[in-house]
């Protein structure tokens, strides 16, 4: 994961905080955020050999599948989720976020946009896209529910989730001029934080 | 690899959870690799019902139960940690058991105390005081060996920095005993038993020893597991072992079963299987896993596998559960296996990752 990225998450993380990151991969966000806030932070990674990397790192993880269900978490006194970039992975993106919202109250959600203009553009020339962070080919994607920032914002309407924050983030993940004023087209990246209303 | 087997009189009292007590005991014990100069990297190895303290190498026609994990540049690496396994208290391979005498002179026969997991930590506890070791970096084992691990990670969480608990769970179930007390049973109605003295009049219950195993068998195997390896193929009349076999899966439980039943001792079946039923983690703490786990300290990781029905995944999960709500340091990795319960035995990429970033991470 780029550093900044990593930055733009870590400042809605308070210090000390308990916290899951559900899609966790190799557990660089977790170690990262280890370092700089001091988490007692909790890995869920469905592929042994990207869990096995987090047991290299001495990460705590949990290999199993999100899909399978997540209630188990619910009691665990975890004080927030993140879903860095693993939302579009799942079978029921829907139920899974509302799900999450029991696990903890707040939860960080990011995901690529694909009403970029990079993505419009690979569409219009009559290709699937293949971006700077999209970058595998259909056929080897695990990308199997994408969506748009308009998408997902509705979505999160329609569950009655609350955004309480969110940045529009461009390819190097940063916030420009373009991104603020038309983020559907020019965020290549959404980022949100969402509460239970 | 350095490797040493020596029987370790241990002169002190050991006083067992069931209120009886051992004056001294003997524990036969395997060490492989060198113990460094600060004593700090030390793993002890326990193993799982049936099994002993050879753990690693071959010695005649027998090789070590974990043998493809322990040794140079194995899973654990014996170039740099010192592997301790010890033959548990009340087994049949050289520490003190059923088959040892008493201090009268006298075999014990089946009143050897009853042990429980929290004794035979308690054993190896005082045998790595007698080693000077402080501070285990890794306990680990698998089934009743997990249990074990679990048990050193709650008893003495200042003594281990690693705990690895493997195809096992924090309480057996009532399946668990159900299928325990009909293997003892088979074992308690063959006519050599003599209710449990069978070692005055010389002789040994075998044949329900043999039955009791055959039975066990089964539930360390998986219904998949076995249906690929034997399926409904016939046994071939040269190579059969039992009049009336016409299967293979028939053929090879009657071998296995006869040759278990040479090398075990009834009354250790009896005893063991006893120290597995008894097992709960939570006993004591309001029966409370979360409340069990608090003094733990180690990192912890479980492993699981599915095709485990003695004790599936979701035993281990809620271990891994109750020790994130207790804000432990724990891991889970759930894995397929193929060859049901005894999946942890056998040598898998994956798994075998996993116990190794494990160990070695910092």
């Amino acid at each position: 994961m780029k550093s900044n990225f990593k930055r733009i998450i870590e400042k809605w993380i308070p210090q000390n905080t308990k916290l899951l990151d559900l899609g966790c991969g190799d557990g660089d966000l977790l170690g990262h955020l280890k370092n700089s806030k001091n988490v007692n932070g909790y890995g869920i990674e469905i592929d042994i050999s990207k869990a096995n990397e987090c047991l290299k790192r001495n990460i705590p993880v949990i290999q199993c599948d999100i899909d399978e269900g997540i209630k188990e978490f619910n009691d665990l006194d975890f004080d927030i989720t993140i879903m860095a970039n693993s939302i579009q992975c799942l079978k029921n993106p829907n139920v899974a976020l509302k799900n999450i919202l029991n696990i903890s109250n707040k939860c960080i959600v990011t995901l690529p946009n694909f009403a970029h203009w990079s993505c419009r553009l690979d569409l219009f020339l009559g290709k699937m896209p293949v971006t700077k962070n999209l970058p595998v080919p259909w056929y080897e994607t695990k990308n199997i529910h994408l969506c748009t920032i308009k998408d997902f914002e509705e979505l999160c309407n329609k569950l009655d989730l609350l955004i309480v924050e969110k940045l529009y983030l461009n390819n190097n993940f940063k916030e420009s001029i373009l991104t603020k004023l038309l983020p559907n087209l020019f965020a290549a990246e959404g980022v949100y934080l969402i509460e239970r209303k | 690899m350095i490797v040493k087997t020596k029987k370790i009189l241990i002169d002190s009292k050991l006083e067992c959870a069931s209120g009886e007590a051992l004056e001294s005991f003997e524990l036969m014990t395997d060490f492989y690799g060198e113990l460094n100069e600060k004593k700090d990297n030390a793993v002890l190895v326990c193993h799982a019902f049936s099994g002993s303290h050879h753990a690693a190498g071959k010695r005649g026609d027998s090789v070590g139960w974990w043998d493809e994990f322990i040794g140079p540049d194995k899973t654990i690496d014996t170039n740099r940690f010192f592997v301790v396994s010890v033959n548990n208290l009340g087994s049949c391979f050289g520490s003190s058991g059923p088959l040892s005498e008493d201090k009268n002179g006298e075999k014990f026969n089946n009143d050897f105390p009853q042990l429980e997991i929290i004794d035979w930590v308690e054993s190896q506890k005082m045998l790595a005081d007698k080693l000077g070791i402080e501070k285990w970096h890794l306990v680990i084992g698998g089934s009743l060996g997990g249990m074990q691990s679990l048990q050193w990670a709650v008893s003495y969480p200042k003594m281990v920095k690693k705990v690895g608990i493997l195809a096992a769970a924090a309480k057996t179930s009532s399946q668990n005993i159900a299928l325990n007390e009909v293997e003892r049973e088979i074992i308690r109605k063959d006519e050599d038993y003599h209710d449990g003295k069978y070692l005055d009049f010389n002789k040994s219950p075998v044949k329900g020893l043999k039955a009791a195993r055959m039975l066990g068998h089964i539930t360390y195997l998986s219904a998949k597991n076995m249906d690929q390896r034997f399926g409904r193929k016939l046994q071939n009349t040269a190579s059969k072992v039992a009049e009336g076999v016409n299967f293979e899966i028939e053929n090879y439980l009657q071998y296995k079963g006869g040759k278990f039943a040479e090398l075990f001792d009834a009354n250790s079946y009896i005893l063991l299987t006893k120290v597995m039923d008894k097992f709960d983690i939570a006993h004591g703490y309001d029966d409370s896993l979360e409340t069990a786990l608090e003094s733990v300290s180690a990192e912890m990781l479980v492993v699981s596998f599915t095709s485990d029905w003695m004790f599936p995944p979701q035993n281990g999960k809620e271990i891994c559960l109750a020790s994130i709500k207790a804000n432990k340091k724990c891991s889970y990795v759930e894995l397929e296996g193929e060859y049901g319960h005894d999946s942890f035995l056998y040598p898998n990429k994956g798994y075998q990752n996993a116990i190794k970033n494990f160990i070695e991470s910092k």
